[in-house]
């Protein structure tokens, strides 16, 4: 068995090496889709993008990925001659590799949830082996290579550099080690600096990390003397070295490029900013998500602990024990563990803006000019949010923003012909607020059709609740004919169990026909630790959410009026007065079939859809704060049952959504809730 | 190597086996909390090392229907398959054996008909006779996560 260990090991590290490089890919095509809007080449991340794709492509082979490798192979082929083009990548080649990017991505997903990966879609290779790989290579810029400088220089600099060359002006790097003995005497970068701008054009000052600190090559464009250009530097003749102007036809070779990278000593630094960036970077650790799970876990357990303590405590005071002292020593452990807590979920915490960066990329693969114009707003603010929550809600707001561009934006022309810019936009607003992360949707299209939705649901729609209904219904779709997106991916009810089950959030949408649709998506911020109240039904306890309890009240009979039972129905449905209103009252106990033998005493009230919604059940039991667990498992999921927590006696206790229960019930009995709104 | 380490359970009557290496780890099974609206062969839900994994009772989902249930003994076989886990209520897991799986066979139909499709072959050790379980399908394919 340790073989498979072994392997999944493995598999874990390429998972979370592919991921990082399939994100730095797409990166590097916006940039390179940028560049081609601005009429500007990329030719540095053409030159990353290669070679991510050959890591990639190593990494894969390793573990026996054929697809990935296949893929990979197929587009780095076509990026090798667009840098051999000086970094030409057309938008039909960008398009392509955007979908190679994308196709690489779902593989690895397949490995890392122990699917096998598809192969590798023959129609992406086949489009990709025409592309003309001649034609490309066909305008070669007019560029020069130089090679300690290629990896450091920009369009600008470069431009400085070759200006000097045709004026035959002599063009040196200068080499600057700042150290003790040189400052003690006066000479700093900055005094080096303007010495040497003092003696021609100073292209470039790049630092970079060496073993014993830092060294600063500086690019000089002078006509002055070699032995002047030293002293101004403070050093050495051995630390001016001349650049010799490049032959006309020369054009280097990636090959040769990369020779020449690696020859560079150390490892270059491009300029202040990055330095500032590289050294935040070195603060980072990468964390696998497992490790803070453990410390979470950890932490539950310690959580779970300290209500043995309490009630320890508890006990030991009603014997008449003098528990002072311990109590304030457990008051003093729940505010650190308090702490603890809020440090860990701090640790899990990940930017939003970060997390949205794929839709850019979704975007971009829908986008067709002249037929679907569509901009991409995002707003992320500071908005964080716990990293398990990102991973869950992601898919859901993926598919709102590929719904809006698929479904929402109508065609440039369309558009025009409504006033309306030819492009649409897309904007994903996110804010914190509280411990909630409300991500709003908005699109400018052409709005949500309600009489067409009625129709085609056979049901009247008389607000957005009701809309949100009908479209959140498993297999909805308003689309008769298919579009090629919305067949794929998830549906709209998965957007609800996503946001609503999974997350305990809530949904909501506006819509306005001919204006556009906004969906708002609230979720908590982290899914760890939750208040709630617990209960029991016959030998079963349960727990749910303080959050979503209206009140609760003693069950007295007298106050309950039980309408004729109808045959059939598991859980009949009562209704008591509450004050002065009328509440449906459904026995828990009934509904999920559990037997009791005792009466039930309490009810639970909960809302939904503003209509106030009682469960009985046997007794209360507490309230406190617990650590609950998502079920995962289809066999264990079922609606209504949030996860499941553990009350410190080491078995799972069910958390209930009454709230999704009563909509079950809803569905059952319609007629019978719907009487007392009447009254 | 066509020698493969198998654990071997038995349910009822008959006794069975699952390749090693899906199996995770093997607990002693007390209760599991029931989950209202579950399948009738989800005997519930346990906890295994701060996971939350439902348990199939193979009894029920076998249609094993004799009342010689062992009360002690009882285990739980705790599975990986297709990125799912899950546990497998035996009435006793207790041995590990070297299989060499080109002895496996079909099953003939009387098992298959017996176990409703939920022995992929069956392979004779002596004069022992084991069923090799197809461990997707009693977890329900079509509850295969996308």
């Amino acid at each position: 068995m340790s073989d498979r260990v072994d392997l999944q090991e493995f598999v874990v590290g390429f998972v979370a090496e592919a991921d990082e490089l399939v994100s730095a890919a797409t990166a590097q095509l916006l940039e390179i889709e940028a560049g081609n809007t601005a009429g500007v080449l990329r030719p540095k991340a053409v030159r990353d993008l290669f070679r991510g794709l050959h890591t990639i492509k190593g990494l894969a082979g390793m573990i026996g990925v054929e697809p990935i490798v296949v893929l990979a192979h197929a587009l780095e082929t076509v990026l090798r001659a667009a840098d051999r083009a000086g970094g030409h990548l057309g938008s039909r080649s960008v398009s392509l590799a955007v979908q190679v990017v994308q196709a690489i991505s779902e593989r690895v997903r397949a490995v890392a949830t122990g699917h096998i990966p598809e192969p590798a879609p023959e129609a992406l290779l086949e489009a990709l082996a025409t592309i003309n790989l001649t034609a490309a290579v066909a305008p070669p810029p007019p560029r020069a290579s130089i090679p300690a400088w290629d990896q450091r220089m920009g369009a600008g600099e470069r431009q400085q550099v070759m200006q000097a060359f045709a004026e035959g002006i002599p063009v040196y790097t200068v080499t600057f080690v700042p150290s003790e003995a040189q400052s003690a005497h006066g000479h700093t970068i900055a005094t080096v600096r303007a010495a040497l701008a003092a003696l021609g054009e100073l292209v470039k000052v790049a630092p970079r990390a060496t073993p014993i600190g830092v060294a600063f090559d500086l690019l000089l464009a002078t006509r002055a003397d070699r032995a002047v250009v030293a002293t101004a530097a403070a050093t050495t003749d051995e630390a001016i070295v001349l650049i010799e102007p490049p032959a006309p036809a020369e054009s280097a070779a990636i090959e040769d490029r990369a020779a020449a990278a690696t020859s560079l000593p150390a490892s270059p630094i491009e300029d202040t900013a990055s330095t500032a960036v590289a050294a935040i970077g070195r603060a980072v650790v990468r964390v696998e998500l497992s490790r803070l799970d453990d410390l979470q876990e950890l932490l539950s357990s310690l959580v779970v602990s300290r209500f043995r303590l309490e009630r320890e405590l508890v006990v030991q005071a009603e014997r008449g024990v003098d528990v002072r002292r311990l109590r304030e020593l457990a008051d003093r452990q729940s505010v650190q563990l308090r702490e603890l807590r809020r440090a860990i979920l701090r640790a899990r915490m990940v930017r939003m803006s970060e997390v949205l960066d794929p839709l850019a990329l979704v975007v971009r693969s829908l986008v067709r000019p002249g037929v679907k114009e569509v901009k991409l707003v995002v707003d992320a603010h500071d908005a964080e949010v716990d990293k398990a929550v990102a991973d869950r809600i992601l898919p859901a707001i993926v598919h709102l923003v590929r719904n809006a561009v698929d479904h929402a934006i109508e065609s440039p022309d369309e558009r025009v012909a409504a006033g309306k810019p030819r492009a649409g936009t897309v904007q994903v607003n996110c804010t914190n607020i509280g411990n909630r992360l409300e991500l709003a949707i908005i699109d400018d299209g052409r709005g949500i059709d309600r009489a067409a939705v009625a129709r085609r649901a056979g049901r009247a729609i008389s607000d957005d609740g009701e809309l949100l209904d009908v479209l959140t219904a498993p297999g909805f779709s308003t689309r008769d004919v298919i579009s090629q997106v919305s067949g794929r991916g998830l549906g709209m009810d998965i957007v609800r169990r996503i946001a609503v089950s999974d997350l305990g959030g809530d949904l909501e949408v506006r819509s306005e026909l001919g204006r556009g649709t906004t969906f708002t998506v609230r979720v908590p911020v982290t899914i760890a630790i939750v208040d709630v109240f617990s209960f029991a039904l016959g030998a079963q306890s349960f727990v749910t959410p303080v959050a979503t309890v209206d009140e609760i009240f003693e069950l007295s009979d007298t106050l309950t009026h039980r309408p004729p039972s109808r045959a059939g129905t598991r859980a009949a449905v009562a209704m008591v007065e509450r004050r002065g209103a009328v509440v449906s009252l459904v026995s828990l106990g009934e509904l999920l079939a559990i037997h009791s033998t005792v009466p039930a005493t309490k009810a639970i009230v909960v809302h939904r859809n503003g209509e106030r919604l009682a469960f009985a059940v046997d007794r209360m039991l507490g309230r406190q704060e617990v650590v609950i667990r998502p079920i995962e498992d289809p066999l264990a999921r079922r609606p209504g049952i949030a996860g499941a927590t553990d009350l410190g006696d080491g078995r799972p206790t069910l958390v209930l959504d009454l709230v999704e229960l009563g909509a079950g019930i809803a569905r059952r009995h319609d007629p019978i809730i719907a009487a007392p709104r009447s009254s | 190597m066509t020698n493969v380490l198998h654990v071997a359970f038995r349910v009822g009557a008959a006794e069975y086996v699952v390749p090693a290496s899906l199996v995770l780890h093997l607990d002693a099974f007390v209760t599991a909390t029931p989950i209202p609206g579950s399948a009738a062969y989800v005997a519930g839900l346990v906890q295994v090392r701060g996971r939350l994994v439902p348990v199939v009772d193979l009894r029920v989902r076998f249609g094993v229907t004799s009342d010689d249930q062992p009360s002690v003994g009882r285990r739980v076989i705790v599975v990986q398959s297709g990125g799912r886990t899950a546990g497998l209520l035996a009435d006793s897991a207790r041995e590990v054996i070297g299989i060499d799986v080109t002895g496996f066979a079909p099953p003939p139909e009387l098992v298959e008909s017996q176990a409703t499709g939920f022995v992929k072959a069956v392979a004779a050790l002596g004069t022992r006779l084991v069923l090799l379980i197809d461990v997707p399908r009693i977890l329900g394919e079509e509850h295969r996560h996308d």
